[in-house]
C-alpha cells in the first residue's frame, strides 16, 4: 500500500512521534519554524502551507558542531533516528544537492552522513507559495515526486499519505489500522490542488522567466556590470547563505578544551570580506560585486558542471532573508535581458 | 564507515631550522607514517590555536618524518614561529593532486622559483633527482629578496648547484654586500635559451607577483599555456572540496590542484590575488 488517506493529522503525527523524535512546523509571526513536536504539548499540528524559514540543512550540517576530537579520537556521539515533517520539494531538491557534496565517494562526510540516513523525511505539497517562491523558474515544481519517505498532501477533510521508500512503506504497513483507502475523487483533488498551485508560480513569476537557462545566462553574463550594481544594494548580512539550504560553506576552527582539543565546523559565508583571503595579503574576491558573480557562478554554473545539477531550488529565502535589496530573480532576469540585448545587437550587426 | 575527513593525526616538532629572517622549516615527526606525493599539501594543526595548508618540503621518499618551511605571515603561521623542538603538533591530509612527475620524464624540467615558493620546489627537486635520468635536464632560476633571504642556503649554494643533470642560477632583489650572483628580480635570469621550449615544462612556485610575471615572460618566450603548472596559493581549509574557501573558479584548488596548469586556470579573473 503506497498512497492512504487520514482525517487527523494528529493522528499520523502521533503515531510517528511515538517511534522516533519528530520535528513539526510552528506559524511564528509570517513564518513557519521547526519545533519539536514533544514541546507542542498536544496543541493541533499545522500543516504548513509553505516551506518553513529555516533551511533543512540545520538538521544535516548544523551551524556549529564538533567535527574532531585529539590527541586522543573520540568516537562522535551516536546519532538517534527523528523525524521531520514539513519539507517541501524544494527542500528535498536541497538534500539531494547537499548530498552531492557531503556523500561524494571518497570525500564523505562522516558527520552529515550519519545524521541523513538517521532522518525520516516527510515532506507535503506547497499549497501557498510566498512571493519570493520561485522554484518554477528553476525546473522545480511545488509537490514532492521523489526524495520523501512519506508525503502529506492536504485535501478536502484530510489528508493523503503516500510513502516513496521502504522506510516509509514499513511505516504505513506498520500503522495500516489507522489509514483508509483513497478515492479516485481524492486523488484528482490532489493534483487539481498541485495544478492550481503550478498556475499561482507559473503567474507570480512571470516576470522573472529567463530566456535561457540560469547556466547560460550567468557564463554569457560572466563580464556584466549587473554584478556589481546589484551588490551596491548588498549590506553583507550573509542571510542569503545562512538561509539557503543549499549553500554549504564552512570554517573548521580549533579550540582547547580542560582534557582535548577541538577542532569545530560552522558554516561560513562566501558573502564575507576576508572569506577568500590568504595569510600572504591577497584576496581574489575582495570587491563585494566579484564575491556577488562568485556565489552565482558557483550556483548556476560551477556546482553544474561539477555535479549535474544547479546548486538552487529556487525557494526564495534568500529573497526575504536578506536585510538589503539583492533579489536573486532580479539578477537572473537582469542578466537574460542583457543576452537578449546582446544577440538583438550581433544580429543588428551581422545584418 | 568510512573514517572522520577531519581527524588530524598527531605529530610532534622534532628539529626547528633558521632558515632565513622571517622564515623557518620544521621537521615534523607523525605518530605513524604519513606518504605524499610532491606538490600535495598538507593541514598543519597548532592544537587549540588552528590549522594552516602547508606543502611538505621534504621528499616524499621519507615518511617517517616530514618537513615544512614556514614565513610567518599571519595568525598561525607567527605561533609556529615562536614553537620549539618538543611542540605537540597534528596533520590532515596529504589533499590534492600534487607535480605530474611522469609527464615530465625525457624533457626538460624548468623550474622558476621565489622566496618560500622554494619550500615546495625543494620537494620536487629532491623528487626528480632520485631520478634525474629520466629527465633530459633540470634547469633552476631561484630568486629571493636579498642573499639572506634564501632559504635552504646551504644546499642551494653548494650540493644542489654540483648536481649532474642540474642547471642552477641565482638572484636576489638586493644586496648589500657578500654576492657575487645576480641582481635582480627572478624574471631577469630567465631567457628563452635556457631550455629547448618544444621540449620543456616550467615549474612556477613563489609570491603571487613574481608567477604572475614569470609566467607573463614564459608565454611570450613560447610556452604553450598547458606547459606551465602552477602552484596555486589560495585559503584551503577543508581539503576535501566542500569548505568552499580555496575555490578559484569551478576549481577546488585544495582538490583539483594546488597545482594547475596555467591553461586550467587562464580565463578566471584575479588567479594571482
Amino acid at each position: 500500500m503506497d498512497t492512504v488517506f487520514i482525517s487527523r493529522l494528529k493522528t499520523f503525527l502521533d503515531a510517528v512521534a511515538e517511534t522516533v523524535p519528530l520535528y513539526v512546523p510552528r506559524r511564528v509571526d509570517e513564518h513557519y519554524v521547526c519545533v519539536s513536536y514533544d514541546s507542542e504539548n498536544g496543541k493541533v499540528p499545522e500543516f504548513n502551507n509553505i516551506r518553513v524559514c529555516t533551511p533543512v540543512k540545520e538538521f544535516l550540517f548544523p551551524l556549529r558542531e564538533l567535527a574532531a576530537v585529539f590527541p586522543e579520537p573520540v568516537a562522535p556521539e551516536e546519532v538517534a533516528p527523528f523525524a521531520v515533517f514539513g519539507l517541501k520539494a524544494c527542500d528535498l531538491r536541497s538534500m539531494e544537492i547537499l548530498d552531492k557534496v557531503f556523500m561524494e565517494e571518497e570525500f564523505e562526510d562522516t558527520l552529515y552522513l550519519v545524521r541523513r540516513e538517521k532522518m525520516l523525511v516527510i515532506s507535503s505539497d506547497c499549497s501557498d507559495p510566498a512571493e519570493s517562491c520561485f522554484c518554477n523558474i528553476l525546473g522545480g515544481q511545488s509537490h514532492p515526486e521523489e526524495g520523501f519517505d512519506l508525503n502529506v498532501s492536504a485535501v478536502d477533510d484530510g489528508f493523503i499519505v503516500q510513502s516513496g521508500s521502504s522506510k516509509g512503506r514499513r511505516f504505513l504497513s506498520a500503522h495500516i489500522s489507522m489509514f483508509g483507502d483513497v478515492p479516485d475523487a481524492l486523488l484528482a483533488e490532489r493534483q487539481k490542488n498541485r495544478t492550481a498551485t503550478h498556475d499561482q508560480l507559473e503567474k507570480a513569476n512571470g516576470a522573472f522567466q529567463l530566456r535561457a537557462s540560469a547556466q547560460e545566462v550567468v557564463e554569457r553574463g560572466y563580464e556584466s556590470e549587473v554584478f556589481d550594481e546589484q551588490a551596491q544594494t548588498c549590506v553583507e548580512c550573509q542571510a542569503c547563505t545562512r538561509v539557503c539550504p543549499t549553500c554549504h560553506c564552512f570554517y573548521l576552527y580549533d579550540t582547547k578544551q580542560q582534557d582535548y582539543f577541538g577542532k569545530m565546523k560552522m558554516w561560513d559565508s562566501c558573502m564575507r570580506t576576508g572569506y577568500a583571503a590568504v595569510a600572504g595579503g591577497g584576496n581574489p574576491r575582495e570587491m563585494l560585486g566579484d564575491r556577488l558573480r562568485h556565489r552565482m557562478m558557483h550556483k548556476f554554473s560551477y556546482f553544474l558542471e561539477r555535479y549535474g545539477v544547479e546548486m538552487c531550488v529556487g525557494c526564495g529565502r534568500c529573497v526575504d532573508g536578506e536585510a538589503g535589496e539583492v533579489d536573486i530573480r532580479v539578477l537572473l532576469r537582469k542578466l537574460s535581458d542583457e543576452l537578449t540585448d546582446k544577440g538583438r545587437a550581433v544580429a543588428k550587426k551581422a545584418k | 564507515m568510512t573514517a572522520n575527513l577531519y581527524q588530524p593525526i598527531n605529530g610532534e616538532i622534532v628539529e626547528v631550522i633558521d632558515e632565513s629572517p622571517t622564515i623557518k622549516s620544521f621537521v615534523i615527526a607523525p605518530e605513524r607514517e604519513f606518504g605524499f606525493e610532491t606538490g600535495q599539501f598538507v593541514e598543519l594543526t597548532l592544537p587549540g590555536e588552528g590549522e594552516a595548508p602547508f606543502t611538505p618540503s621534504s621528499s616524499p621518499a621519507v615518511t617517517e618524518k616530514m618537513e615544512i618551511t614556514i614565513m610567518k605571515a599571519g595568525r598561525i603561521t607567527a605561533q609556529l614561529h615562536a614553537c620549539e623542538k618538543g611542540q605537540p603538533v597534528a596533520i590532515r591530509g596529504p589533499y590534492g593532486n600534487g607535480y605530474p612527475i611522469d609527464e615530465f620524464v625525457g624533457k626538460e624540467v624548468y623550474i622558476v622559483g621565489g622566496g618560500v615558493g622554494l619550500a615546495p620546489i625543494r620537494s620536487l627537486f629532491l623528487t626528480l633527482v632520485d631520478r634525474i635520468g629520466d629527465f633530459k635536464s633540470v634547469v633552476c632560476r631561484f630568486g629571493a629578496r636579498t642573499p639572506e633571504d634564501f632559504i635552504y642556503k646551504h644546499t642551494l649554494f653548494g650540493s644542489w648547484r654540483e648536481l649532474d643533470g642540474v642547471e642552477m642560477k641565482l638572484t636576489v632583489d638586493e644586496c648589500n654586500g657578500d654576492w657575487d650572483g645576480n641582481v635582480g628580480v627572478v624574471t631577469t635570469i630567465l631567457d628563452p635559451k635556457d631550455v629547448d621550449i618544444e621540449n620543456a615544462v616550467a615549474i612556477v612556485c613563489g609570491p603571487p607577483i613574481m608567477m604572475k610575471f614569470a609566467t607573463i615572460n614564459l608565454l611570450e618566450y613560447g610556452f604553450d599555456p598547458t606547459q606551465i603548472y602552477l602552484s596555486m596559493e589560495k585559503n584551503m581549509s577543508c581539503g576535501v572540496g566542500k569548505c568552499g574557501h580555496c575555490m578559484l573558479g569551478k576549481y577546488y584548488v585544495c582538490k583539483d590542484g594546488p597545482v594547475f596548469t596555467y591553461a586550467q586556470v587562464q580565463k578566471y579573473p584575479k588567479i594571482w590575488e
